[in-house]
């Protein structure tokens, strides 16, 4: 009485590299970091189908350099696939220029194509900050931001307090995410008392809800009183990393290809006729 | 903090059933407004933020901002005594700020925002278009493009007017949470421990001397200490013992600077925590203690900027050599230890306590980090205290100091050999309960990151067995035990109970996992109760009879669950447990971090309530002592699979 060999859904799998060891997991964190937000600037002002599309190739190319297997995706969830093909017939409907003749009906194509280009444009952001949390070990995070932003600190920005805070909840993430596993799974464990009236589904509800919240939090001050102890005997904090990180020739490498993306999608954009962001 | 509310807001993301979960991300931000500054809450906003955006985008950086900047709201408002009213004002006040800002970004993005409109438009034109071929519909069409087309002319207004509806509706709902969640979480005790005294006197630990010393903590009716008069000298190695509660951890504290009640400390100089040549400290749970995410970080955390460290030949000395690399998230307890004692060391530290540091560990684990701690003051000018309630460790020690001055509390757990796996069928009186058929698990299917938890598990639980499955860390028992449960549903076999997946009867099978605080859900033992078992609160009988199966006094029903020990922790969960007359209970390392007596104590429960109710247990551990008589049967998990011998190789002592 086996259960019937369904094809398994990819989970999402949470703040762990790729393995493997490329040109791309060896980059400077603070050069991908950079790399996004200069890109997120670009898409911003721009959304036009050349950025999208050279920034499409970007991560496509990425990807290949960094050995990301297609596995690392995912699963789509199949109402998610329903709601985007739903709403992209509805555009179809709306019309718009420009109109093609098809088989002696001249639909336009306006509103399925702006409705494609932000589909396009989500995609290829989504797919940007993953290949980030993909190639990079997140040890190597809270030293470049401190880095990053050392000129903030003339500007009193507290920088490295957030750095130390970074680094802490990333190593207690985890932790926390485990715990949270096992008061879910005492939640299941629990009778359910029926309830019939709207009423008492909803007084359940809340019940559960504050039950939960209170739990988590009683079980992550409990953690961050531990740490902060652990902290306190080790003198404060003060160094963050033992290997020194810091951009290498490769980073120069990546900021070319950013600037070769930003430098022609303005071109592009603002003085071609292949605009289509305006 | 920041982490959990990134969890919140991630599970949000990625479950996007619970998206109206990200709500209540704001409580743990409104938390920490009213309990710290401002500053503190947009540390853990930023720290939040980005391990949102590498788990989900840019999606996930905003919703950790938005709870933040909400619960932020709850909290100061909260903090300054102020109620509903007030917080509805400024929520409508922040909520169009918000507004503002959001209209003046897409006043700056204009390509974005004509690009977003449009797409949008094309929706709403489409779903007008193929309502209007609906016979009887064509009006309905024609109002929504009408209305439409009259809030897109005025989006500034449209934009302002929903995030205030909005900001307004999520602060109300947030500070309903925070005020109900903040009324339960008063009780919650302080384990916070240690404090760094500001010292500026020349760094000299030992020798100190303890002259009749005592310590009461503030409010309590009686001394958690002493009196004491002891010496630790320079360079010895020094154990101390003592059960739960006879004051081994507040030695501990004032060895590392607190000052005593009575009595006098006397040190040539300053005390200084985690300064170099100062006092080091590990203690009892081995995540906290690592604070980098790879080891060669963690060795280096917090030591002051410049300094630099031969950290290959620190982690050579605790024997984690060749480790450097490896990620802290995959070390065992054993592992973690260790690491937090080159931490240590690295500060070159004149004194270092050990506080229990044991009783989280597996065997293996904990030889080698005994050898590690014997070794370390022969090879160094260093002082060792360490604490501990395991008389086999103490027994390497330069010279022992016991705690306790009853006799009939000093009784010490003794490790014991670990058993030959022994599958007699001459044991299985009942019938088969639990059946494993071909039992497999992989964690990350079809991802970069599959791993292989369970290989082909084949065995059945009868009932009124008892079942011990003995493994080290990383050998898949908690994954069995998940699986056992119904937890988890196995990738490859089938875990029966009566002939039906055991994990379409979630609760059928109890289970009391390791850390029993997070099965603990209502704030008092009777609502706990009530709720695990599913019986009104208001039924005294019921409440007394579960606290008498387990051993408990019926007076502890009114207590709060933050004011009870951990052995009474682990009884109250096995109560609600048993209140439902499960057909079998896993009870997951249900001895880890007890001391002797409560050890004892639980055991002699168990053994009673399997012979006298014939209960069905299984028991998973890393642990032997004392468990033959509960657990007759003792399985051997290695690596994923049962191996027909112990893995302790030559472990015991």
């Amino acid at each position: 009485m086996t259960s019937a060999p369904n094809k398994p859904r990819r989970p999402v799998v949470l703040l762990r590299p790729v393995p493997g060891d490329s040109v791309i997991h060896r980059l400077w964190a603070g050069t991908k970091l950079l790399v996004v937000a200069g890109i997120g600037l670009l898409l911003t002002f721009y959304p036009g189908w050349v950025p999208i599309a050279l920034v499409g190739a970007l991560v496509l190319m990425t990807a290949w350099l960094a050995g990301v297997p297609r596995g690392a995706l995912p699963s789509v969830p199949r109402w998610l696939w329903f709601v985007v093909l739903f709403t992209g017939i509805l555009s179809v409907f709306s019309g718009g220029s420009p109109h093609l003749t098809l088989f002696g009906v001249t639909p336009g194509f306006g509103g399925v194509l702006s409705y494609l280009r932000v589909l396009a444009l989500a995609i290829v952001l989504l797919g940007l900050s993953a290949l980030v949390s993909w190639t990079t070990n997140v040890a190597d995070v809270a030293p470049a931001i401190s880095k990053l932003g050392r000129p903030l600190k003339l500007i009193r920005v507290p920088v490295d307090e957030w750095a130390v805070a970074i680094a802490l909840a990333l190593r207690a993430f985890p932790m926390l995410i485990d715990e949270f596993r096992v008061l879910f799974a005492a939640r299941r464990l629990r009778p359910r008392n029926p309830a019939i009236t709207r009423r008492e589904r909803h007084r359940r509800w809340s019940a559960e809800v504050i039950d939960l919240l209170a739990a988590a939090i009683t079980v992550a001050l409990r953690r961050a009183d531990e740490m902060g102890d652990a902290i306190t005997a080790r003198g404060g904090a003060g160094q963050l990393s033992a290997l020194p990180s810091r951009p290498k020739w490769a980073d120069a490498a990546a900021f070319a290809v950013l600037l070769a993306v930003c430098g022609v999608s303005l071109y592009v954009e603002l003085a071609t006729p292949l605009a289509t962001s305006s | 903090m920041a982490a959990l509310c990134a969890a919140t807001a991630i599970i949000a993301v990625v479950v996007p059933l619970a998206a109206g979960l990200s709500l209540l991300g704001t409580v743990p931000m409104g938390l920490l407004a009213y309990r710290h500054r401002l500053r503190v809450l947009i540390a853990a906003a930023i720290a939040g933020g980005t391990i949102a955006f590498l788990v989900a985008g840019m999606g996930g950086f905003m919703t950790v901002i938005d709870c933040a900047y909400i619960g932020g709201l709850t909290g100061v408002v909260k903090r300054r005594g102020r109620g509903a009213p007030t917080v509805f004002a400024w929520s409508v006040v922040l909520g169009a700020a918000f507004g503002v800002a959001g209209v003046a970004a897409l006043l700056v993005a204009s390509r974005l925002r004509h690009l977003i409109f449009e797409s949008v438009a094309a929706n709403v034109n489409g779903l007008a278009t193929v309502l209007g071929s609906v016979p009887g519909f064509a009006p309905a069409a024609q109002m929504l493009r009408e209305v439409f087309t009259t809030l897109l002319r005025y989006w500034p207004v449209l934009i302002i007017s929903s995030s205030v509806f909005s900001i307004a509706m999520v602060t109300l709902i947030g500070w309903w949470a925070l005020s109900r969640v903040l009324a339960r979480l008063l009780g919650v005790p302080d384990v916070h421990k240690l404090d760094s005294t500001p010292d500026t006197a020349p760094v000299v630990p030992v020798p100190a001397t303890f002259r009749d010393v005592r310590f009461r903590y503030p409010g309590a009716d009686r001394d958690a200490l002493g009196p004491v008069t002891l010496t630790v000298e320079p360079g010895e190695h020094l154990a101390v013992t003592g059960a739960n509660g006879s004051g081994k951890t507040t030695l501990m504290l004032l060895l590392s600077g607190r000052e005593p009640t009575a009595g006098t400390v006397e040190r040539p100089g300053a005390v200084g925590l985690g300064r170099f040549g100062g006092t080091a400290v590990v203690m009892q749970h081995p995540e906290s203690q690592v604070l980098g995410t790879r080891v060669v970080d963690d060795v280096v955390w917090g030591l002051p900027p410049g300094t630099t460290t031969d950290v290959d030949r620190l982690l050579a000395e605790v024997g984690l050599d060749g480790l450097g690399e490896r990620d802290t998230g995959g070390l065992s307890g054993g592992e973690l230890q260790r690491l937090a004692v080159a931490a240590a060391l690295a500060r070159e530290p004149a004194l270092l306590i050990a506080d229990e540091v044991t009783s989280m560990v597996d065997q293996n684990g904990r030889d080698a980090l005994i050898e590690v701690l014997s070794g370390l003051s022969d090879r160094r000018q260093m002082s060792l205290v360490h604490i501990t309630h395991y008389n086999d460790e103490a027994a390497s020690a330069d010279r022992t100091i016991n705690l306790t001055g009853n006799a009939d509390n000093v009784e010490m757990v003794a490790t014991a050999p670990a058993p030959v796996a022994n599958v007699a069928p001459l044991h299985h009186a009942g019938d088969p309960l639990l059946e494993l058929r071909g039992v497999s698990h992989e964690y990350g299917s079809g991802t970069p990151w599959a791993s292989t938890a369970l290989r082909d598990i084949d065995f059945v639980v009868h009932e009124g067995d008892g079942v011990l499955i003995h493994g080290l860390n990383g050998s898949g028992k908690s994954t069995l035990a998940w699986i056992m449960a119904g937890l988890l549903e196995p990738t490859a076999g089938s875990c029966l109970l009566d002939g039906r997946p055991v994990s379409e009867q979630v609760g059928a099978i109890a289970i009391s996992f390791q850390a029993a605080r997070l099965q603990l859900m209502r704030g008092r033992v009777d609502l706990e109760l009530a709720a695990a078992a599913g019986f009104d609160y208001h039924n005294h009988r019921r409440v007394e009879h579960a606290l008498a199966t387990v051993g408990l006094d019926p007076a502890l029903g009114l207590r709060r669950i933050d004011q009870l020990s951990g052995g009474q922790m682990r009884r109250v969960v096995l109560a609600g447990l048993l209140a439902r007359s499960p057909r079998a209970i896993i009870l997951d390392e249900p001895m880890a971090g007890l001391d002797a007596a409560s050890r004892r104590g639980l055991l002699r429960l168990l053994e009673d309530l399997r012979r006298n109710t014939g209960l069905t247990v299984v028991v998973i551990s890393h642990d032997f002592s004392g468990l033959e008589e509960l657990c007759p049967r003792t399985l051997n998990l290695h690596e994923g699979s049962f191996a027909p011998t112990p893995t302790t190789a030559g472990g015991a002592a």
